[in-house]
């Protein structure tokens, strides 16, 4: 026993000091495994007999493939001709089994009978493929030929399809677990995505997908595709010299490739040609490359194999998929080209792209490969593609958009749009939260959002809430895809890189001052609410004040409140729990609340915020259409932003407030000035006039009248009477889409309202008659609240109703029927429900309690 | 050996754990949890529906120290985790028999 032990350490120590030289992990493997076959055999001979029948041993899983690391469990299978001979030979396998024990080795022996192994066990499918690689040791061959021949090839035959079934499930439960991407920042050598595991699946999957050939147990690789052999066999090295380096380095069978052994593993160039000494995060880059090549490959032969299920749904999908690209067609499960030449065409690139958005099929390798062969001639680096937003804007809002954006960066598109994109491509970032690498975080951040669609728990529902009621939703996925790229950017801080990359982003996609703001604003404060949460009292009033300033209006505070959402939770997949999600909403309700009660009683004056005036001023000095630098514009502006709601300022930008400045300018000429402007979906109505009773529920009038369906709308007033309000609205019955000349008519008649030229009645008959015959399709009931205590010198009436059309007309006329007049309003549409707020005076003083009181009776009535 | 468990505020926990290395302070169990003392909760009104915010979120933090740094331990955490407000949290002391290590079993402070 010591000589053997001695023998067997001196072996491996010789072939650990082979591998120090060589860094050869292949060789070590293979080395190994050749040293259990030598001492198996002489125990066997030892022990039982050199010329035993009816018995035998057999090297399976890892030692049966001749993989075996250093410290990695020793698979063996005694196989018995039948139970008497197992019983009778129990004892001497038993010995067997333990001496290799006292030899300190890690055994996991089997003890089968020959017709036990043809029988396939739904508890334990892993002992069905580890016998996938058999291997010979030792004791009666002809028995072993059973077993290879006879027993194994019937097992095949009759479960071939359970056990594809069994290694499918058992592949993608792995994968979900670690969020179904090979980027992470430690991964698991041999479990992550892309890891051996996987490498040995595409072995299994493509040996199990050819029946008529099992009974050659010819090597799995030459099943695979031609062109994937070389990289898959690259891949295996690295990832062989990887995991010896990692058991020899722990002294045992740990697979954690954690930052400390990238370090160690990337000086000593382990896998790398001629063992070159890198940097980490290049040696990371080499592991990535092979991970995702086996990765690729695993999956796609999965998807082959044993696609997702079939539904009626995804039938549909590669249905539309063909129909609107007939250049792709799909097999198993993925798209194929049919016409690699037209994706030499940047718009059919961006258009396949979309459908992958819109369907969520994979790209196959080949098409991958085809594609990035083709960008060249597609799209010049870093060019600016005109029209390039909308088709982007597109691919972002379709709930397949991960899988679009991993696809275009997986075959160098996304870094050609965007080179700015480069520099996080598989970029390790240490620290100890993160597991994911930079431009992985980023698509799974946006993946985040897109599953909020389909809410799993409880404390996600308020987030999907809120995701709803995005006005453009697209500016917070394109904020998300580029947030962190100055994490690759020389620099301190990777705020200030990513705002300066980003620059080149909005004018390569031509993006509006408005959007480009607010993806601005989201980079620039993304990690605003996490810095609260984590370091401030959020339910101290202070700390909610100082945060709605800085945020300014509801609708980045919902765009910041999902951003924090999902950028924690990319983070890794226990970061956001519960508790942080709770924290967080209630943070996101504090503010939203602040936002909407404070708005009559903070006030602005000009005097004390002079470094707005003066960004204004420098917006009209500049105006393109109108350059304004004369000496009184500073007096007459101060006048007009005198007395508005701060709101209002921090709510809109210097380029917005300008336009509202012109409009009031011109009130001299006509004393109702309007601006009517189509935005994506929607139209959007800016009215600048004097203030008056029956204003805001003339307006709403005619849109009711129109058919026009608010579902957004401002109301502010300054010091001088001057009104700005704002409506957004969606034409339901395309009335302005189909005749667009009638935009000018309805400018018209709402001119003719508000100045009293035209009496609104006569607009509105026949509405009634319409809306009748659209009953709600849920019902909301009716709350109405109101609050003295939020503003000192009005009274805020909160109410949630059903949403209807002319709904926003019925409430505003029921303030004027009752003497109310409207000092500040917003108004909010949550799916079927409205939510709005209205700050209102009775000549000039909060409503009275019977004031209130005949006020909510009217609209309980009226509901 | 004493058992220290802090129940603080939220955002008080980074300034607690750095000053709490500071003194030789390590090892610490922390737990995100909610609850309240006499500070109880409130009624948040949200676009119609009510939010009962009445557990509150809190930051435990659970230590085992030997003697010799309960003290320090203790004033290091009423320094930083103190803001003068209700809600503020508390600090429960109580004595520990034994402690083993699990790895290699060995016991007392030792094990720490």
């Amino acid at each position: 026993m010591t000589s053997l032990r001695d023998s067997c350490a001196a072996e491996s120590a010789r072939i650990e000091r082979e591998f120090e030289a060589a860094s050869d992990g292949r060789r070590a493997i293979q080395a190994r495994a050749a040293q259990m076959d030598q001492i198996v055999v002489e125990l066997t001979h030892t022990l039982l007999a050199p010329d035993i029948t009816r018995v035998c041993l057999v090297a399976i899983g890892g030692y049966g493939r001749q993989a075996l690391f250093p410290f990695s469990d020793i698979d063996l299978l005694f196989v018995c001709e039948d139970a008497a001979t197992l019983k009778r030979y129990r004892d001497p396998l038993r010995n067997i089994a333990q001496v290799l024990w006292d030899l300190r080795l890690k055994l996991s022996p089997a003890y089968r009978l020959v017709s036990e192994c043809e029988a396939f066990s739904r508890d334990n499918p892993e002992f069905a493929v580890s016998l996938l690689d058999q291997r010979y040791l030792a004791g009666d061959p002809r028995l072993f030929s059973r077993l290879h021949q006879e027993a194994l090839p019937r097992l095949l035959a009759r479960s071939r399809s359970d056990l594809l079934r069994d290694i499918s499930h058992l592949t993608r439960q792995r994968h979900a677990k670690e969020g179904h991407t090979i980027f992470h920042l430690e991964p698991n050598l041999k479990n992550s995505p892309g890891g051996l595991r996987d490498y040995h699946t595409a072995c299994w999957v493509a040996m199990l997908s050819h029946p008529d050939r099992i009974a050659d147990w010819a090597a799995p690789e030459n099943f695979w595709p031609q062109q994937r052999r070389e990289e898959m066999r690259q891949a295996f090295d690295f990832l062989a010299a990887a995991r010896c380096f990692l058991h020899y380095r722990q002294g045992r069978d740990d697979n954690g490739l954690s930052y400390e052994l990238q370090a160690a593993a990337a000086g000593r160039g382990i896998g790398v040609e001629a063992g070159r000494p890198l940097e980490p995060a290049d040696w990371m880059r080499i592991y990535f490359r092979h991970a995702r090549a086996i990765y690729s490959l695993s999956t796609q032969l999965l998807d082959e194999a044993l696609p997702v299920p079939v539904t009626l749904l995804s039938r549909f999908a590669g249905w539309r998929a063909r129909r609107s690209h007939p250049e792709t067609s799909v097999a198993g499960g993925r798209l194929v080209l049919n016409q690699p030449e037209l994706v030499r065409d940047l718009s059919r690139l961006l258009s396949l792209f979309l459908s992958i958005a819109q369907n969520g099929l994979k790209l196959s390798r080949e098409a991958e490969e085809q594609i990035s062969r083709a960008l060249p001639a597609a799209v010049e680096s870093g060019a600016r593609v005109p029209g390039l937003w909308e088709p982007l804007r597109q691919i972002l809002l379709a709930p397949h958009a991960p899988s679009a954006l991993r696809a275009m960066h997986s075959s160098g598109l996304l870094v050609r749009l965007f080179p700015e994109f480069a520099v996080i491509d598989s970029l390790v970032i240490r620290d100890f939260y993160h597991h994911y690498t930079v431009d992985a975080h980023s698509f799974i951040a946006i993946e985040n959002i897109h599953r909020l669609r389909q809410a799993q728990h409880d404390w996600e529902r308020p987030f999907s809430a809120i995701f709803s009621e995005l006005e453009q939703p697209e500016l917070l996925f394109l904020s998300l895809l580029f947030h962190d790229v100055g994490k690759g950017m020389p620099c301190d801080d990777h705020v200030a890189g990513g705002l300066q990359a980003v620059e080149g982003v909005f004018q390569r996609l031509g993006l509006e001052a408005e959007e480009a703001d607010t993806v601005r604003f989201l980079i620039r404060e993304h990690l605003q609410m996490s810095v609260n949460l984590l370091r401030r009292d959020i339910f101290d009033p202070e700390t909610i004040r100082a945060f709605a300033e800085k945020v300014g209006s509801p609708e980045r505070l919902k765009l910041l409140t999902l951003f924090t959402y999902a950028d924690i939770r990319a983070v890794n997949p226990e970061a956001l729990t519960p508790w942080k999600a709770e924290s967080l909403f209630q943070f996101y309700v504090s503010t939203a609340n602040y936002m909407s009660r404070s708005l009559d009683e903070e006030r602005f004056h000009a005097a004390a915020q002079d470094q707005h005036i003066q960004r204004i001023l420098s917006v009209l000095a500049k105006s393109a259409t109108q350059p304004d630098t004369r000496p009184e514009t500073q007096h007459d502006l101060t006048a007009f932003l005198e007395g508005l709601p701060r709101r209002y300022v921090l709510a809109h930008t210097p380029e917005e407030i300008a336009i509202h400045f012109q409009m009031v300018q011109q009130l001299k000429k006509s004393d109702v000035q309007l601006r009517l402007s189509k935005r994506e979906h929607w139209y959007r109505l800016i009215l600048v006039t004097t203030d008056r009773p029956f204003l805001f529920a003339g307006i709403s009038g005619v849109l009711a009248a129109w058919g026009m369906n608010i579902w957004k709308a401002e109301a502010f007033g300054n010091a001088a009477g001057i009104v700005v309000d704002t409506f957004h609205f969606t034409d339901p019955h395309r009335t302005l889409e189909l005749n667009p000349s009638e935009l000018q008519r309805l400018e018209q008649n709402i001119a003719a309202v508000v100045s009293g030229k035209t009496p609104l009645e006569e607009l509105m008959r026949g509405r009634a008659a319409s809306q009748a015959l659209r009953p709600p399709k849920i019902s909301v009931a009716t709350e109405v609240r109101f609050d003295d205590s939020s503003s000192s010198h009005s009274t805020l009436l909160e109410i949630v109703t059903q949403d209807r059309p002319g709904l926003l007309y019925h409430l505003s006329s029921a303030f004027a029927h009752t003497g109310c007049n409207i000092e500040v309003a917003l108004i909010d549409t949550e799916g079927q429900r409205a939510v709005d707020a209205f700050y209102l005076t009775v000549q000039g003083r909060k409503l009275s309690l019977e004031h209130q009181q005949k006020l909510r009776d009217v609209l309980l009535a009226g509901a | 050996m004493t058992r220290i468990e802090a129940i603080i505020q939220p955002s008080r926990f980074e300034a607690v754990k750095t000053a709490l290395h500071e003194i030789g302070i390590e090892g610490m169990t922390v737990s995100e949890v909610r609850g309240h003392g006499r500070q109880k909760g409130h009624t948040e009104t949200y676009r119609g529906r009510e939010y009962e915010v009445d557990l509150l979120p809190k930051v435990k933090i659970e230590m085992v120290l030997p003697y010799n740094l309960v003290d320090s331990a203790i004033q290091t955490i009423l320094k930083h985790a103190k803001t003068g407000k209700i809600g503020d949290g508390k600090i429960f002391i109580s004595k520990i028999d034994e402690a083993i290590r699990i790895r290699d079993e060995e016991r007392g402070e030792a094990a720490l």
